[in-house]
């Protein structure tokens, strides 16, 4: 079920009535999972059996693992469950990417191989919801949090429907103490739930559906050259439905939790407002970055074992994370372009550093122009993220160089290129704006009726869209 | 601003969202704006669905625009008795649909073929994209786009504005007609009132639209651009060859589970026949289909009820004609025995 769609308004609505009834907390957590696991099987009701199986594997494991005192059989309890939830990922994510890089080196050495297509289809937010059980199990093996006393909340936290398909990823010292004692929304933060879910709606809908998602589309899927204006505006469009899309999603899902009385983790700080990388990534899938700086920088030795492995765990890192989001050589191209990014930034301020130079001003016009320069930088990433191959990627840099010319295809009408070049300046100057700032907080800066007459426009927008049921881009990660 | 604060914006929020819909709403009927449903891959879906459900007492077509606009199914369904499956898509190529159905191994029955020539015979990729999106839409359906669609059907129905083709955002955008780059293709933008679909998938220009010259010669014009403009070059003996062998291929699928496919080429006037006739003559395209997939075929110019017809923009019909054409159609199919002429006697009684 998409937040967009008119399915989901009445399974919300059905969900906020029985948690608003006077039922016991036991009874509304129940309402909570039960409505969870229809949300989950609506797409594919076998897949909630590997929900199931994830939640009980990690429960049993995680409480053993906590009071295991033998460390042989607490690292075997450990690696139960890395093989249950990596294993699960490998199969259903990366099998077929697997499968077919076996092929291609098995016929480069002269064999005809050709299995037979596995058809293995991918379960809704897998990615998700095994990160969200393996940090569990990592916490109880660490003992850096105690062990989740009850199943119930256990599978609540797990599954509970905001965040289970793309996130935000919640660790269980953030969700699992909400559901020990009764809790029902204040008026605020109800009606902050809804704003907030008009917003993201907003977001998907209006801004990456109907303003930028044919122009990505189609300058992506163009089999030929473009001439440059169209190159450039196609990765432009995409770089605005992708943060849109996403963060529209993060949005929605924080809402939604909200209007139930439950706080989900902050996913998205105005990324293109970054000032370098490492900002970057404490602003973009803040929840995915911090799970990775935790549970693989850090143990793959972090910044405490000197420059080299450093480096090495920063692009470990980024190869790791660009092969999360797709099963796909391209996928770990961009993470590694990001690696590269991170390396040069590292590099560049410990030059700057030794020569007893301040940091680099992040304010101002000069601010703005790094901001700016990181957000192409980042655009270009964003080529190996969304074209398909690398032969695909190779031709859309080489059209925005340029290099066809006259030979390159011009593709996009007027109005595509005018949408393009309206909207994503309009996100660039509103992040810049709202970089340390939170949308909540200003929307209480209004007045009443002006927040209104906002809101009114964000909901009337979304009728006028007339764009629902598309899936999330993040919900095939 | 204090927590009842929100409250009241949010109760703003209701009465302004209410007030502009109602109020837009009620400006689209007070200008005669039917009810118009998107015709999209869940529609499409829907119709597939039904394509193999109670086959005895349905007729499938696939095709393009022309039998979406040429086939009445109120008409169909009183002289028949049957139903009738709309499953064709505005300017695409129908060979995907036929081999779609032809893969379903439950389907078994009775399918028509629409044919235009320059659609069918035609690998355009863009021409292919709705077939095939509907397609893949059909087969990986989830449970909450089903329940979406159920719900959505209520919400077109009641409400005018609630028109994607062509009262959305985007729509209303594309209407302000930017002129493009030279060398840029773009789509074309027809008027709101030629195209405006029904749920059963039947699309239909309006009496006012038949009646406004300045509208349908926008249509007219439309199509002067597309026969100018470069649809790629004609394809080769051995393309035809080619595409006839696949059509073959699914034609042979059908009919091996008992199904029975007829091809119909629609009627079309003007200088858009004379453009099909030249750059798509019969003996061709036409005459081969037939021979090479061994199906029957009804050609409108063969039937005094099928041809006389003036198509306004010279490539569908009016709501009227339509009428008249599916009647002549029904008397064609009963005496070729496509369709029993038993069923419309006992629904006559």
């Amino acid at each position: 079920m998409v937040f967009n769609s008119y399915t989901f308004l009445v399974f919300f609505a059905i969900m906020l009535v029985l948690h608003y009834l006077p039922f016991s907390w036991k009874t509304k957590k129940i309402n909570l999972l039960v409505g969870s696991y229809l949300f989950y099987a609506a797409w594919n009701p076998p897949f909630v059996l590997l929900l199931w199986l994830s939640t009980i594997i990690d429960f049993f494991v995680g409480r053993r693992l906590y009071n295991e005192e033998n460390k042989a059989r607490k690292k075997l309890l450990l690696v139960i469950s890395l093989i249950g939830n990596l294993g699960m990922l490998c199969f259903f994510k990366y099998g077929e990417f697997l499968l077919d890089n076996f092929v291609s080196v098995v016929n480069m050495f002269g064999m005809d191989f050709h299995p037979a297509d596995p058809g293995i289809i991918l379960p809704a937010g897998i990615s998700f919801y095994t990160f969200t059980t393996l940090c569990y199990t990592i916490d109880m093996y660490r003992k850096e949090s105690e062990p989740v006393k009850s199943l119930l909340d256990f599978s609540l936290f797990v599954t509970f429907f905001p965040h289970l398909v793309a996130g935000p990823i919640v660790r269980p010292p953030q969700l699992v103490p909400q559901f020990e004692h009764p809790k029902l929304a204040t008026r605020k933060q109800f009606f902050d739930g809804l704003l907030l879910l008009s917003l993201g709606l907003f977001m998907k809908i209006v801004v990456a559906d109907s303003l930028l998602a044919d122009t990505a589309n189609l300058v992506f899927n163009a089999p030929m050259p473009l001439a440059a204006l169209d190159s450039w505006t196609g990765v432009m469009a995409f770089s605005g439905q992708i943060f849109m899309d996403f963060a529209g999603y993060s949005t929605c899902a924080i809402g939604v939790a909200m209007c139930f009385g439950f706080s989900l983790p902050q996913n998205f700080n105005n990324p293109y407002a970054a000032i370098g990388f490492s900002d970057f990534w404490r602003r973009w899938h803040i929840t995915l970055s911090a799970w990775l700086r935790d549970y693989l920088y850090i143990p793959l030795g972090g910044n405490k074992n000197g420059k080299t492995r450093m480096y090495m765990a920063l692009m470990i890192t980024m190869l790791l994370g660009g092969l999360w989001h797709g099963a796909s050589w391209t996928f770990v191209a961009w993470g590694g372009l990001h690696g590269l990014y991170l390396w040069m930034e590292k590099f560049l301020s410990e030059k700057r550093k030794s020569k007893g130079l301040p940091p680099v001003k992040k304010t101002g016009f000069v601010g703005f122009s790094l901001a700016m320069l990181t957000f192409l930088l980042v655009c270009v990433t964003w080529v190996f993220f969304r074209a398909d191959t690398f032969g695909k990627a190779g031709m859309m840099l080489l059209s925005m160089t340029g290099f066809f010319g006259d030979e390159g295809f011009m593709m996009l009408s007027t109005l595509a290129i005018l949408k393009v070049a309206v909207v994503v300046p309009c996100i660039l100057i509103f992040q810049w704006m709202m970089r340390n700032r939170q949308v909540t907080e200003e929307a209480y800066r209004l007045s009443w009726w002006k927040l209104g007459v906002a809101w009114s426009f964000l909901v009337l927008m979304i009728v006028w869209a007339q764009e629902s049921g598309s899936a999330f881009i993040y919900f095939q990660f | 601003m204090t927590n009842n604060s929100i409250v009241k914006s949010a109760v703003l929020m209701v009465v302004i969202v209410l007030g502009c819909v109602a109020a837009y709403e009620a400006l689209l009927r007070s200008q005669g704006v039917p009810v118009s449903f998107d015709d999209s891959s869940a529609l499409w879906a829907n119709s597939r669905e039904s394509a193999i459900e109670n086959q005895e007492n349905t007729v499938v077509f696939v095709g393009s625009s022309r039998i979406k606009y040429d086939l009445d199914i109120p008409t169909w369904k009183a002289r028949t008795g049957l139903g009738a499956v709309q499953l064709a898509h505005v300017g695409s190529n129908p060979v995907p649909m036929l081999e779609d159905l032809a893969n379903d191994a439950e389907f078994k029955g009775n399918l028509v073929v629409d044919v235009t020539e320059p659609l069918f015979f035609s690998s355009l990729p863009f021409m292919l994209e709705k077939p095939e999106s509907g397609i893949k839409y059909y087969h990986d359906r989830t449970l909450a786009q089903r329940a979406s669609f159920e719900l959505n059907y209520y919400m077109e129905s009641g409400f005018v504005f609630l028109d994607k083709d062509n009262l959305s955002m985007n729509a209303r955008l594309d209407r302000l007609r930017l002129p493009n780059r030279e060398g840029v293709f773009s789509f074309p933008i027809f008027p709101a009132e030629f195209a405006l679909t029904r749920f059963d998938r039947q699309t239909g220009m309006t009496e006012r639209f038949v009646g406004d010259t300045s509208q349908v010669n926008v249509v007219r014009n439309i199509w002067a651009g597309m026969l100018k403009g470069n649809m790629g070059p004609p394809m080769t003996e051995a393309q035809i060859a080619a595409v006839i062998r696949k059509v073959r291929k699914s034609t042979d699928k059908i009919r091996s589970r008992g199904g029975r496919v007829i091809f119909v080429r629609t009627p079309s006037s003007g200088p858009f026949l004379q453009g099909e006739t030249m750059g798509f003559p019969r003996e061709k395209y036409w005459d081969k289909l037939l021979e090479g997939t061994q199906c029957p075929g009804i050609h409108f110019s063969d039937h005094a009820a099928l041809s006389g017809f003036m198509c306004p923009e010279f490539s569908h019909l009016t709501p009227s004609d339509a009428r008249k054409f599916t009647a002549g159609l029904v008397d064609i199919l009963q005496q070729m025995q496509f369709i029993p002429v038993q069923k419309r006697l006992l629904t006559n009684i």
